[in-house]
């Protein structure tokens, strides 16, 4: 279970007051080591805030933040060696090439000067920067600026990227790239927490999701629980050469146990498709294909359907905001 | 220890080296802290004995801290304090330098003990022993965490993009095209001048020429180094990299020094380059090498002195309007405005009292205000330099002198006005660079 795994960042009761507004409130995060996190939430809804708090930018009014088992308030400088951090604005010094802006950043992380020109190469083959190693900064291209700054967060090899709208204000290619980065870089073993409204990203590679509103998280944990929560059944799509196979399938599958409703769909491009709702686990897909392709009926498809994320972030979000 | 807490937080730097560093720096600290008591201490003395109620007091510091100083007692009571002042504004800098981790720490600390050793054994300066006791301490506990020195990152990144592009040259150029007009200018105003009337000395008119291009040098530096010093901060805001230093490990007065070293040192090399045509007045002659190296460690001080007031309003301005704004009305106010109305009244009250035939017999209050008016020159550049280049060309005196009272004949010591501006100007851009580290590092906190 992912939610027995090591926790790297916790919150506990988070609090952040400006004045008398409330931007973060009571709040509880939970991310597990190795994961990607995707914090979601409306604008306003204290995602910059509260990675403000675990960066050491901002004192909590109140309540506890580890990171990496550090506290923010009590130990800044070792939450601040165990983090990159990349808010959502992009910090241009316009007179520096792309080279001597990494180079100035891992200095400030203490990295001694032998080391820094293979760490500079490194990091720029990793975000594919190489071929503009002596280019200015202010010359790159808004995606390249961002794969910049992550290369920029990785300097000091962290252990958690805390990244503030990583995506936002890319165009669809630069968006891929950002995203098939922070896949690469999971892989290599960093946590990633980042915040987002685009639930597309979420949904592509998280394995953690936080939603929150008004400062509060309203739901939390591994995309595949909160699926399972959302949803409290699958929807599997078989695909079928005709209507004799379809009226077949219905009568093998309606009376299996777990199956709450066979449901004819519009065929579409000449195939006709039916819907299956149904309850069990992946042992019992697996029987439920079995049945049908026993029974000497071609399939054509066999899908299991997951529930796009909007609907989701809808159901979970709608409840607090009427 | 509260002490202790506060500066775990200054130095930032973890483990060995972090001890090691801050006890360094607070050894450096005390060292200053000594310096200061003593020179309190001093001043103390001094008041009491012109009053002329324990006179033997002079006598008493010469022997306990100018063993060897042949020169009258009072003037070595003024050596004690000035030494002692010059001490804190070194220990205190070398102090935030060794909390930024900087490089040059290690030889300034050096250099600062050599001197006082120097000083010691020449005149006898035994609160020397407190620096060259407090450096070698310092020292040696650097030496245990040999590698955490550095040249600063900041520093280095500044100058590269400073130092690139059109830009630096650009600003350098025009800096010395416009001195250069000036003193052609001031030559051809002059030559005409001098062929009617055909009786100016060969002298005079390298001395104009000189006096001309360091007065419009004086003018343009106390322009130009705020204006590098006062974005030091709010530009980081402003481009929002401030934060991200914020998440590195880079500590605070590495940060400080760094923009410090960077700005200063474009001025610097202003300076530097104007020296040609100071020089120019050699030429002429009239001019001699002292006062060009006086006019240059007047130009540097005020450089460093007035940039530090433009880094200071940068860590306590949100934007970079405002800290510029105040960066100049505390230089108007500090050394033209003040000493302008303070001098007034001053000259007032002395052609009031002693200016008439019946002047009353009062060598304290004359001396009172021969000493004010000493401190409002050494507040302003242009008139400290104006004051030391009078006595150096009319009575040949570099630092200390005498002057003979109206009231009752007998004599005070007075000292050069560079002498009181070095110092005063050194500690109070000591003083401002660890305000503002404390600055910074609240605002960090309340943020």
């Amino acid at each position: 279970m992912a939610n027995m795994a090591e926790l790297i960042i916790e919150t506990r009761d988070l609090v952040k007051k400006f004045g008398n507004f409330t931007a973060v409130d009571h709040l509880s995060l939970e991310v597990p080591a190795g994961s990607i996190y995707g914090f979601v939430g409306p604008n306003g809804a204290g995602k910059t805030t509260t990675m403000r708090m675990l960066t050491t930018l901002t004192r909590p009014t109140s309540g506890q933040a580890w990171v990496n088992g550090y506290s923010v308030t009590e130990e800044p400088r070792a939450v601040r060696r165990a983090i990159g951090y990349m808010p959502d604005e992009f910090g241009v010094y316009d007179d520096m090439r792309v080279w001597e802006y990494l180079d100035f950043f891992a200095a400030c992380y203490d990295i001694p000067e032998i080391e820094r020109k293979k760490l500079i190469d490194d990091l720029l083959a990793l975000v594919d920067l190489s071929h503009r190693r002596d280019d200015m900064v202010d010359k790159l291209s808004r995606g390249m600026k961002q794969r910049l700054s992550l290369a920029r967060t990785l300097a000091h090899d962290p252990s958690v990227l805390i990244l503030d709208e990583p995506a936002s204000g890319l165009d669809p290619r630069a968006r891929i790239e950002i995203r098939e980065l922070l896949v690469e870089l999971a892989r290599m073993g960093k946590t990633i927490f980042f915040s987002t409204h685009i639930l597309a990203d979420v949904s592509e590679i998280c394995s953690h999701i936080g939603i929150v509103e008004a400062g509060q998280i309203i739901a939390q944990g591994s995309m595949d629980d909160m699926r399972a929560q959302i949803q409290p059944h699958r929807e599997i799509t078989v695909t079928l050469r005709d209507q004799e196979a379809v009226e077949t399938v219905k009568s093998l599958i309606g009376s299996v146990e777990g199956v709450v409703g066979v449901n004819e769909m519009e065929p579409r491009a000449g195939r006709y498709r039916l819907r299956i709702d149904y309850t069990g686990d992946d042992e019992g897909v697996a029987e439920l294909n079995r049945t049908i392709s026993g029974a000497g009926i071609a399939i054509l498809g066999f899908a299991e359907e997951t529930k796009d994320l909007e609907s989701m972030f809808m159901r979970v979000t709608k409840g607090i905001v009427t | 220890m509260a002490e202790a807490a506060l500066y775990s937080q200054i130095t930032e730097t973890d483990g060995v080296a972090g001890v090691a560093l801050e006890t360094a720096a607070r050894v450096l600290r005390r060292g200053a802290l000594l310096h200061a008591l003593l020179a309190g201490l001093m001043l103390i003395f001094a008041l009491l004995a012109s009053t002329r109620l324990v006179p033997s007091l002079y006598d008493l510091a010469q022997q306990l801290f100018l063993l060897s100083y042949g020169g009258a007692s009072d003037a070595a009571l003024a050596i004690v304090i000035i030494f002692s002042l010059v001490n804190i504004s070194a220990l205190l800098v070398i102090m935030v330098s060794v909390l930024a981790r900087e490089i040059w720490a290690l030889p300034g600390l050096l250099v600062l003990a050599l001197a006082n050793a120097a000083v010691l054994l020449v005149l006898g300066y035994t609160p020397a022993l407190i620096t060259v006791i407090v450096g070698a301490w310092a020292l040696v506990r650097l030496l245990r965490a040999p590698n955490v020195l550095r040249v600063n990152p900041v520093m280095m990144r500044e100058l590269r993009g400073r130092m690139r592009g059109a830009r630096a040259f650009v600003v350098m150029s025009i800096y010395l095209a416009l001195m250069s007009g000036f003193a052609l200018l001031l030559y051809v105003i002059f030559s005409t001048a001098s062929s009617l009337n055909a009786s100016a000395a060969t002298g005079q008119i390298g001395r104009v020429l000189f006096a001309g291009v360091v007065g419009i040098e004086l003018l343009l530096i106390i322009f130009i180094a705020p204006s590098f010093t006062s974005g030091a901060i709010t530009g980081e805001r402003e481009r929002q990299t401030y934060d991200l230093l914020r998440t590195t490990l880079l500590a605070t007065p590495s940060f400080i020094t760094g923009k410090l070293e960077s700005s200063l040192g474009y001025v610097l090399l202003l300076l530097f380059a104007a020296i040609p045509l100071q020089s120019l007045a050699f030429l002429f002659g009239g001019v001699t090498e002292t006062e060009v190296i006086l006019a240059f460690l007047i130009l540097t001080i005020t450089a460093v002195t007035f940039g530090t007031f433009g880094i200071y309003f940068s860590a306590t301005q949100p934007r970079t309007l405002a800290a510029s704004v105040r960066t100049y009305g505390t230089i108007a106010a500090w050394a033209f405005i003040i000493p302008l109305v303070i001098g007034f009244i001053v000259n007032i009250i002395q052609a009031g009292v002693f200016g008439n035939a019946n002047a009353p017999n009062a060598p304290g209050l004359e001396a009172l205000l021969q000493y004010v008016n000493l401190l409002l020159t050494s507040t302003n550049p242009f008139a400290t330099a104006i004051q030391t280049q009078r006595l150096l060309v009319e009575q040949q005196v570099i630092g200390l002198y005498s002057v003979t009272l109206a009231s009752d004949g007998s004599t005070i010591p007075m000292i050069s006005p560079w002498v009181v501006f070095a110092t005063l100007y050194q500690a109070i851009a000591a003083i401002l660079i660890v305000l503002t580290i404390r600055r910074t590092q609240q605002v960090d906190v309340n943020s």
